[in-house]
């Protein structure tokens, strides 16, 4: 194996079960396909297994990842594996306990997102009432040893309030806010017309992105995630297919990118069923979009053949039917134009509420 | 950072070693790759160290100047601590 080829990354998805409903997730819309979850004992293993492949950071999410009983195990589980851990969770369990427990067990970063800045639309978003404990929790880790990363997901509900957004972090005394426009997979897919925002909003986010980090250049840091249809270029998903990046679901699949169990055409593989280090060097589905020989024109020629990796396989295949093709995001793509409709193709409809 | 500054990691960063000598610097999100004087700078920070005894130390294992250790790594220093890594 190209010594290149080590996963950096593994993202448990210990469960899909999550109390807010944002129509905004990235999870299937097949939810209930995923209640054969895991037990403590074989998400162990998948550590142990990650950590021996080279793997450095363990993030933990969902669904929610914190209704998983054993969460505290795990991260400390992963903690003795050498792995840094990452909590990623809308907040709305971490009481004092089980931070403590957690900061206890080695926790090294949480990841709180909140729906909006102000209450009300942010409980609209999540479909339940819970954005003052979100607050209550945010507090509750800043007092803590453990780094703390605020995110907020951008859409075109919530899209005219990123000034806010900005202000409601630095209120709290936020180190590191990320403003991620929403990716349009799974839920958020189904929900793209009420959820695209304006062409106006993104220009308008980004000069506010821009003015904020000079304002608060060293005392704030602000990760902007670029919307996937509005730009010339793709994301460089997950650095590569196979590259850096492994995801196992609630039920032990091993993934290239966490939307990946949409692309029906490839058949992963189950941790249950064949150890995680032999999934990754040389199972179909890790192997089949790895590196740029799988690559199409205009990719295959294109000098940022290695600086995109032909953006997303997921993409690619939600919008032609076809993963192996160059992601319609990408301005060189002959399937651009579906890009530019279902950019235009908006509505004010109520979007769908994630259920199971 | 002033030169009597005596830096210490933020929360969520770690300095990992590799089985194979590489040594990362393990940040909320991310990982940077560290070369070798990096490396050995950011092994010194303690918290009660000052950043000039960090930089002479770096100096005399890779036989270069205090000068030149100084100007690249006060340059990495205050890049990890404008984005909160270093304090």
């Amino acid at each position: 194996m190209n010594e290149q080829l080590r996963p950096l990354s593994l993202l448990c998805e210990l469960t899909y079960r999550c109390n807010l409903q944002c129509p905004y997730c990235y999870n299937p819309l097949d939810l209930r396909a995923y209640r054969d979850e895991l037990t403590t004992g074989q998400w162990r293993s998948v550590l142990q297994a990650a950590a021996d492949l080279g793997v450095v950071q363990a993030h933990f999410s969902g669904g929610e990842p914190t209704l998983r009983s054993d969460l505290v195990p795990l991260v400390e589980a992963a903690a003795a594996c050498g792995l840094y851990t990452n909590l990623i969770t809308q907040g709305t369990f971490l009481d004092d306990e089980l931070l403590d427990r957690l900061v206890d067990g080695g926790l090294n970063h949480v990841q709180i997102s909140i729906q909006a800045p102000q209450a009300a639309l942010a409980d609209r978003i999540a479909g339940a009432i819970v954005h003052d404990k979100k607050a209550d929790a945010l507090r509750r880790v800043l007092t803590r040893e453990v780094a703390l990363t605020l995110n907020c997901v951008l859409h075109r509900l919530n899209h005219d309030s990123i000034e806010e957004v900005i202000d409601y972090a630095q209120r709290l005394g936020i180190r590191r806010l990320e403003l991620a426009n929403v990716q349009f997979y799974g839920w958020a897919y189904r929900n793209r017309v009420a959820l695209m925002p304006t062409l106006e909003q993104v220009r308008h986010g980004e000069d506010v992105v821009a003015a904020a980090r000079e304002r608060l250049h060293g005392s704030m840091e602000i990760v902007y995630v670029l919307p996937d249809y509005f730009g010339d270029f793709p994301k460089p998903c997950m650095n590569g297919w196979g590259r850096q990046f492994i995801t196992v679901t609630p039920n032990g699949y091993a993934l290239p990118c966490p939307a990946a169990a949409g692309i029906t055409t490839l058949a992963f593989e189950n941790v249950r069923d064949r150890a995680l280090g032999d999934i990754w060097r040389d199972s179909a589905s890790f192997v089949r979009y790895r590196g740029t020989d799988w690559m199409p024109e205009p990719c295959r020629s294109c000098e940022r053949r290695e600086l995109d990796w032909g953006g997303c396989r997921c993409q690619a295949y939600l919008i032609t039917g076809d993963p192996g093709v160059t992601d319609p995001a990408c301005s060189l793509s002959p399937d651009h134009a579906s890009i530019a409709s279902l950019r235009e193709e908006t509505s004010g409809a109520e979007p769908v509420y994630r259920r199971a | 950072m002033k030169p009597t500054a005596c830096p210490r990691f933020g929360k969520g960063v770690k300095l990992r070693h590799d089985g194979n000598g590489s040594v990362m610097l393990l940040i909320p999100e991310g990982a940077l790759v560290l070369n070798a004087p990096a490396a050995a700078a950011l092994e010194l920070v303690d918290g009660t160290r000052p950043l000039v005894e960090i930089v002479a130390a770096v100096a005399a294992r890779f036989d270069v100047t205090a000068d030149r250790a100084g100007e690249d790594l006060s340059e990495l220093f205050e890049r990890l601590e404008q984005r909160g890594l270093l304090q």
